[in-house]
């Protein structure tokens, strides 16, 4: 882990309201150790917005990280006017990665919204080791998207109105490719909604699921203890020290869906 | 000039028999048990560890929603979640051996017998621990703490039970919620406490007007960083022109120039707390930041200028 002041390389806006910026970063590339980790952005030197922005990387290579926003508030918009050649101060890498994605099974890579980053990021390492896989991205309507629906090739897209890719959320392919593959393992991450119901049907059909959990976090470092989530499972001891509760940022933010449940 | 700013030794503070290499400690709650820290930063510059409050049982705290900024600001509500003493004892204290900074620890209780307990199993222990900040001020719990830290003859007989029971240190932090934070600080000083520090969180409020909903589980929390500087200045002076006995600043600390104020203001030590979750290094850049400042300036030393703030009549 370690503070950065990263080069901006670009930031570009990818579909409606949903930008990438890529950074020269080459201290977090160095200690980097795959997808699912984050950054920790700060926006702005002055303290009119005090803490800093997890931000799942969503590429790390060649020295180079980015990352996939969408203009939620002052602080993402302020990050939009960010211009190549600006630099911002990282902090990171932080968290844990996914594991178990290789060839012992069918990796299902869902990303709903702004949960994106880390899935495409995931994707392009399972490429990188010729992993076969299917990407299921979902957004609410064509504006959000920015990759192409493209079935053959194992990427289908999803929109809550049908505007592209197919009508309805990502539940319905989730539960066509696993019965098309064998020994399927979900990896997920999206909005609370998409997690949940992608959490409670991998517990009801007992496919092994790693969700990575978005939380408002103070420090990302686990000084603050703000970004709890709760934990089902008791008796497994991670970095935090509680039972009830696991610190996203450092325990997490990928967790075994069994592992933990959602307010 | 630039020799003075590698020697550190005009930045020694003095409380009660203690001496503190600098006025630069980190704020409780802000940085765990002084024992988790980013291996980015070195800890063994600080004056001093505050530790995240201890209670006799182990806490989980709130849930969550715990956190959210505020302008020039964060509200939390983690609900004093922690190991509890024994674990503290078992776990910590061996830690703390391997560390040259002091540690302070800070209590929190529900009623005068939990605070004793806790204090007297720590007196028990042999331990490097060079003090106690107590806890009386914490908004985030149902029950105990805020009820010591607004009534005076409370605070007077749990400092005076406290006191009788060690001769560490003993920091009674202060509320800012509360309509006379003098008062309290002097039923402190009256019954034997060593400083008071201050200030705690100003209860405050967030909502998202979108969802219509409170953006903190238990509604309200403690509002800190740079929006209660001004508060946590102006209880400092107020403090300082009554007490004698040290003040530990703090409220909003994020630059040398702020601890210049406060110091000026009457502290004879700082906390940097929010600070911390931006940047753990905070508190050892300002160590440096602050003796630039102080070679900088008019001021012989740092103790020179605790409570010289000017007023106007």
């Amino acid at each position: 882990m370690l503070i950065e002041r990263a080069h901006i390389i670009s930031n570009t806006e990818v579909a409606h309201n949903i930008w990438e910026m890529f950074l020269d970063a080459p201290g977090i590339i160095s200690e980097y150790k795959g997808s699912g980790q984050f950054i920790n952005i700060l926006v702005e030197d002055s303290w009119n917005h005090p803490l800093r922005r997890p931000m799942s990387i969503a590429s790390a290579k060649d020295g180079k990280v980015s990352i996939i926003y969408k203009i939620f508030g002052d602080v993402t918009r302020i990050l939009s006017k960010k211009k190549s050649g600006n630099n911002i101060e990282v902090l990171g890498p932080l968290g844990n990665t996914f594991t178990n994605w290789n060839n012992d099974y069918y990796p299902i890579l869902v990303g709903g919204g702004v949960g994106l980053p880390p899935i495409l990021n995931l994707k392009s390492e399972c490429e990188f080791s010729k992993i076969d896989h299917t990407i299921i991205i979902g957004a609410r309507n064509s504006n959000e998207h920015f990759i192409a629906h493209d079935p053959e090739n194992d990427i289908i897209l999803t929109t809550d109105d049908g505007s592209s890719g197919e009508s309805g959320t990502v539940m319905n392919p989730i539960d066509r490719v696993i019965k098309e593959k064998n020994r399927p393992y979900i990896f997920a991450c999206g909005p609370e909604p998409m997690l949940v119901a992608i959490r409670d049907y991998s517990l009801k059909n007992n496919i092994p699921t790693q969700l990575s959990v978005e939380s408002y976090m103070g420090c990302g470092v686990g000084l603050c203890q703000g970004c709890v989530i709760s934990k089902n499972n008791t008796d497994k001891k991670e970095n935090s020290y509680h039972e009830q509760y696991s610190l996203v940022c450092i325990d997490g933010p990928v967790y075994e869906s069994k592992d933990i449940q959602f307010e | 000039m630039n020799q003075r700013i590698f020697n550190l030794s005009n930045l020694e503070v003095s409380i009660g028999n203690i001496t503190f290499k600098n006025p630069i400690w980190v704020a409780s709650g802000t940085f765990g048990y002084g024992t988790e820290a980013p291996d980015l930063i070195d800890v063994n510059k600080l004056g001093a560890i505050v530790t995240k409050s201890i209670t006799r049982e182990p806490r989980e705290g709130n849930p969550p929603p715990r956190i959210v900024e505020t302008p020039s600001g964060m509200i939390n509500s983690i609900g004093l979640a922690n190991i509890g003493v024994k674990k503290y004892i078992k776990e910590m204290l061996p830690v703390y051996e391997d560390l040259s900074t002091k540690i302070i620890m800070n209590i929190a209780g529900t009623d005068i017998h939990e605070y004793i307990e806790i204090l007297e199993l720590m007196e028990n222990q042999s331990s490097s621990i060079t003090g106690y900040e107590i806890n009386i001020s914490c908004p985030n719990v149902n029950k105990g703490g805020m009820e010591f830290g607004i009534d005076c003859d409370m605070t007077a007989k749990l400092t005076e039970e406290l006191r009788s029971r060690t001769d560490r240190l003993i920091i009674m932090k202060l509320s800012p919620n509360v309509s006379d934070i003098v008062s309290i600080g002097k039923a402190s000083q009256d019954s034997g406490a060593d400083a008071v520090s201050a200030i705690n969180t100003v209860v405050g409020m967030s909502i998202n007007a979108n969802t219509g909903k409170s953006n903190i589980f238990t509604t309200y929390g403690g509002l800190s960083g740079p929006a209660i500087k001004p508060i946590g200045l102006a209880a400092v002076n107020k403090l300082y022109k009554d007490l004698s006995i040290p003040i530990i600043g703090m409220g909003g600390i994020v630059s040398s120039t702020d601890v210049a104020e406060y110091i000026l203001a009457g502290s004879t030590s700082v906390q940097v707390g929010t600070a911390n979750f931006r940047n753990p290094g905070t508190g050892e850049d300002l160590i440096d930041m602050i003796d630039t400042y102080v070679a900088g300036s008019n001021w012989k030393s740092l103790v020179e200028m605790i409570g010289k703030v000017e007023i106007h009549n």
